[in-house]
């Protein structure tokens, strides 16, 4: 097992001038299971593919076990990764897929045939090792192609989007299984996905990325609760978090709140020093209705979903867009006022660039 | 609606048969004044005197149906009465005016011989009840029209339109053949009246007529001595191909046969093309029906793509399908005589079996096989550069641009680019037998190569990256990247560009005709030379067909097993 380490990462594209990745500085831990979250194009692949070796930093070094692998190719890394349309050879049966990387090798035809073998039946596909990838369902193919990257036994996993060409039953019950493995190999494992929930549910730490840029790494729980910037915060739970942008102003009532007001909300937060523009982060879930004028303000009712064991309502305030996740059923009418409470415990505060106010 | 359409498809076929009728009508008189000019020119010195005896005689033969006048000059000669032709036109005389065939007489001198008068035939008409028969396309035009009347009404099918069309298209074939026929019987009895007449008054000291004084008047056709005794116009098989005889007397007991190509024999085209016209009746009947079944939007939608379809498909049926259809018929019968003779008598599988015990079509299959064998090595090149010239970059565009250049030039200009170079050093590269093919098969290489790697370099930029990002992640070197990654996913394209190699090579021609013309001593002599020369130096267009068709059953044997050898694992799908 080995650990991974990013040291001022730069890497950019010929032509464009544009930046995939900006000097990013990232640590995995040996045995780890890291997840790289971020939307399409935020440059977590192109790092995935940097410890890979497939793409060659502008600068900055990658080091695998506190050796330095920049110029290393890929083949001697020992890295393994699972491609997100998996990469399985067409012309190959699946157990030669999966001993493709041995016997390139070297590795002696006995050898590679109970390892293949062994690793199949682990993953519960040792029947269909005569068959080939165009025979597989989507899920067997996610399978075969793990089979060829636990095959090497490797010093780090490298995973890109793995489960994103599943359906979603399917996924679910393949993130549990990566966790499980994940587990039972105690291997180093870095996970790239553009799905939060993937992100929260696998990841034992998350590094989440935007334009090229670490926006935040830290536990689940850590992001969740404490998101560094409001991308970070918008980029956890669903729904997103609102962010309602407004201003901060000092009381005649207390020195030590201010009174945020935001379209018809009016929110005081524990600011003692602080006045200007300012935005706040509330999840739908501290959010909640009221009697008309009751709250901390009023708002319309545009949309309300049923969910059953909850009810997302959209709302107007004054202006701001705002979403309340209320538990069980929930009898609003579309197109009525309701007065709005907001759990003063859980409010985020970030600054006018979106940066988190501690 | 319909009956209307059946009615006017009913007169385009009547009017097209009547034209050709009267174009076989015309094309008979022509011919019979030519001879009848040939004969003035045999029997008379052409003088006036001599003129005016031998067309009032001619005029009054037992027999002789046609209408005839002579001018001398522009003077009629026959009908005194007449009017004397225009001057102006004595110059130029058109082949037909004023439903007469014109014909000048030329006098017997060498250079430009000028023109003494002009001999004027026209048709003769049919006399008692034959002149009234109306001929078979006019009832069954009536039939046709009646019974797509009755279609319109319920009251017959489709099929009884077909099988009415079918038969109006017959019976104006009929017309057409008949006319055909009529046609050379009418010159084959006019020449017979006109030989024997020749044969009583050439002028001169002369026992016996002998045939080649009468060569002058059957213009081209054959007269030989024989001993028949009918003097009706027959037809007959002579050395397996139709002929139309007639049998003249020439003296007593002295006869010959006088023998023509049948002008029906000519016909067949007309029988397809009047059976199309006439089927157009039922189709444009069935297509009327069907739009008016059809919402209007969907009509339009199916006249646009017919519009489409068809240059392409008139383009395909003329240049692709007909002279398929008709190497099909010319490899069973004997066309011999050149590639228009009509006479082609069916002879079977004969032209086959001449092919196969040819040891010269042996030797240029052999020769071909060996030739062939330059396809696996272009195609390993072009492989090899279009590795190397696969990744984007201009230098690499440049070069690309490079090979293929001879693949876009004129073969005959590569050719003769390659006899040049040839030709440059101390050994006779092309005059050897030991060396010419391998020339040939070194120019094939070179401009073959450019054409298979542009494949080639379509089939590796189709080859998703990451099947190679996978495998150098796996540990594979560039060698293992390219010989268990890259190779086994070219398979298709490899195959596509073997097969057709291996057909273009079969198909060569172009190089050894201009390089080497099959030599020297047969040493490049590839099997379609072989074909074009039993075809256009031997004329024998019924064995080129032949071998043309057994190359072609050869071909699809070895690419149906190129298939089977390298296509086995079915297709590659990029999982």
């Amino acid at each position: 097992m080995a650990s991974v380490t990013l040291r001022g990462l730069t890497v950019s594209f010929d032509g464009t001038g544009h930046a995939a990745l900006h000097d990013l500085t990232l640590e995995v831990l040996d045995g780890e299971l890291l997840v790289l979250l971020g939307p399409s194009g935020c440059g977590k692949t192109t790092a995935l593919r940097c410890i890979a070796g497939l793409e060659h930093p502008a600068a900055g070094d990658v080091l695998i076990d506190d050796r330095v692998v920049t110029r290393v190719p890929p083949a001697d890394r020992n890295v393994a990764m699972v491609f997100q349309n998996y990469a399985l050879y067409p012309h190959l049966t699946v157990g030669e897929n999966i001993g493709f990387a041995l016997e390139v090798r070297g590795t002696s035809q006995a050898d590679i045939d109970r390892r293949v073998a062994g690793v199949a039946a682990r993953l519960g596909i040792a029947e269909l090792l005569e068959r080939r990838p165009d025979q597989l369902s989507g899920g067997q193919r996610q399978r075969a192609a793990l089979a060829r990257a636990m095959v090497r036994e490797p010093a780090v996993f490298l995973l890109d989007e793995p489960l994103s060409n599943l359906d979603a039953n399917l996924r679910v019950e393949l993130r549990a299984e990566l966790v499980a493995l994940h587990r039972a190999l105690g291997a180093t494992m870095v996970y790239v996905t553009h799905d939060q929930g993937e992100a929260m549910t696998m990841g034992q730490r998350i590094a989440v990325l935007h334009e090229g840029r670490l926006r935040q790494v830290g536990t689940p729980a850590e992001v969740y609760q404490r998101p560094a910037d409001v991308f970070v915060a918008r980029s956890l739970g669903t729904p997103a978090m609102n962010i309602l942008t407004g201003r901060a102003r000092g009381t005649a009532d207390s020195a030590e709140d201010r009174m945020f007001e935001a379209g018809s909300l009016r929110i005081p937060v524990a600011l003692p020093t602080y006045e200007g523009e300012i935005q706040i982060g509330v999840r739908p879930e501290h959010v909640g209705v009221c009697a008309v004028d009751k709250g901390a303000g009023n708002g319309d009712i545009l949309i309300v979903e049923l969910l059953g064991n909850e009810t997302v309502v959209h709302l107007n305030a004054g202006g701001q867009p705002l979403i309340a996740r209320l538990p069980g059923l929930v009898d609003v009418q579309v197109g009525t006022r309701v007065g709005l409470k907001v759990d003063r415990r859980h409010l985020h505060l970030f600054d006018a660039s979106g940066m988190r106010i501690s | 609606m319909t009956a209307a359409l059946a009615a006017i498809v009913a007169l385009a076929v009547l009017a097209a048969a009547r034209w050709e009728e009267r174009r076989l009508a015309r094309a008979g008189a022509v011919r019979i004044a030519r001879s009848t000019a040939a004969y003035f020119a045999v029997v008379t010195d052409l003088d006036l005197t001599h003129l005016f005896a031998q067309a009032r005689a001619l005029a009054t033969l037992p027999g002789w149906v046609w209408p005839v006048e002579i001018y001398h000059g522009t003077a009629p000669l026959v009908d005194a009465g007449g009017a004397p032709l225009p001057a102006a036109e004595l110059e130029r005389i058109p082949e037909w005016r004023d439903g007469a065939a014109l014909v000048p007489l030329r006098g017997r001198s060498d250079g430009a011989p000028p023109i003494l008068g002009v001999v004027a035939i026209r048709p003769a008409r049919p006399r008692g009840v034959a002149g009234l028969w109306p001929g078979w396309a006019i009832p069954a035009a009536l039939v046709a029209v009646g019974v797509a009347a009755a279609a319109a009404a319920g009251r017959r099918s489709r099929r009884d339109c077909i099988v009415a069309a079918l038969l109006l298209g017959l019976a104006a074939y009929a017309d057409v053949r008949g006319a055909a026929r009529r046609s050379t019987n009418e010159w084959l009895t006019a020449t017979r009246l006109l030989m024997q007449e020749a044969a009583t008054r050439l002028p001169g000291p002369r026992i016996r007529v002998t045939l080649s004084d009468l060569t002058p008047m059957i213009l081209g056709a054959e007269l030989v001595w024989a001993d028949s005794t009918t003097q009706q116009p027959r037809r007959a098989r002579v050395r397996g191909t139709a002929v139309a005889v007639v049998a003249a007397r020439l003296g007593s007991g002295r006869w010959a046969d006088l023998r023509t190509s049948p002008a029906e024999a000519f016909t067949g085209v007309w029988l397809v093309g009047l059976l199309g016209l006439a089927l157009l009746g039922p189709l444009g009947c069935a297509a009327l029906q069907w739009g008016q079944r059809t919402a209007p939007g969907e009509v339009r939608e199916a006249a646009t793509a017919w519009a489409f379809l068809a240059p392409a498909g008139l383009h395909l049926a003329v240049f692709s399908v007909a002279p398929m259809l008709f190497t099909l018929y010319l490899a069973v019968h004997g066309a011999s005589g050149g590639f228009l003779d009509p006479g082609r008598p069916y002879v079977g599988l004969s032209n086959l079996q001449a092919v196969v015990r040819d040891p010269l079509v042996w030797g240029s299959l052999g020769t071909t096989a060996l030739y062939a064998l330059y396809v696996p090595v272009s195609t390993a090149l072009a492989l090899a550069v279009a590795l190397v010239l696969s990744r984007p970059g201009r230098a690499a565009l440049v070069l690309r641009a490079a090979f293929v250049l001879p693949v876009m030039s004129s073969g005959v200009a590569v050719a003769l680019a390659a006899q040049s170079f040839a030709s440059l050093g101390a050994r006779d590269w092309l005059g050897s037998p030991r060396t010419a093919l391998l020339v040939v098969m070194v120019l094939s290489i070179w401009t073959q190569l450019g054409a298979q790697m542009m494949v080639f370099v379509a089939g590796l930029q189709r080859i998703p990256d990451t099947y190679l990002d996978a495998a150098r992640v796996d540990g594979a070197n560039a060698w293992q990247r390219f010989w268990r990654v890259t190779f086994p996913l070219l398979k298709p394209i490899r195959l596509f560009v073997l097969v057709t190699g291996v057909i273009g090579a079969v198909q060569m021609f172009t190089y050894v005709y201009v390089l080497t013309g099959g030599g020297p001593l047969h040493a490049t002599d590839v099997v379609m030379r072989r074909v074009f020369e039993i075809g256009w130096d031997s004329l024998e267009f019924g064995r080129a067909s032949a071998l043309s068709l057994l190359v072609f059953v050869l071909l699809l044997g070895v690419t149906a097993m190129q298939f089977k050898l390298l296509a086995r694992v079915g297709r590659v799908e990029h999982a």
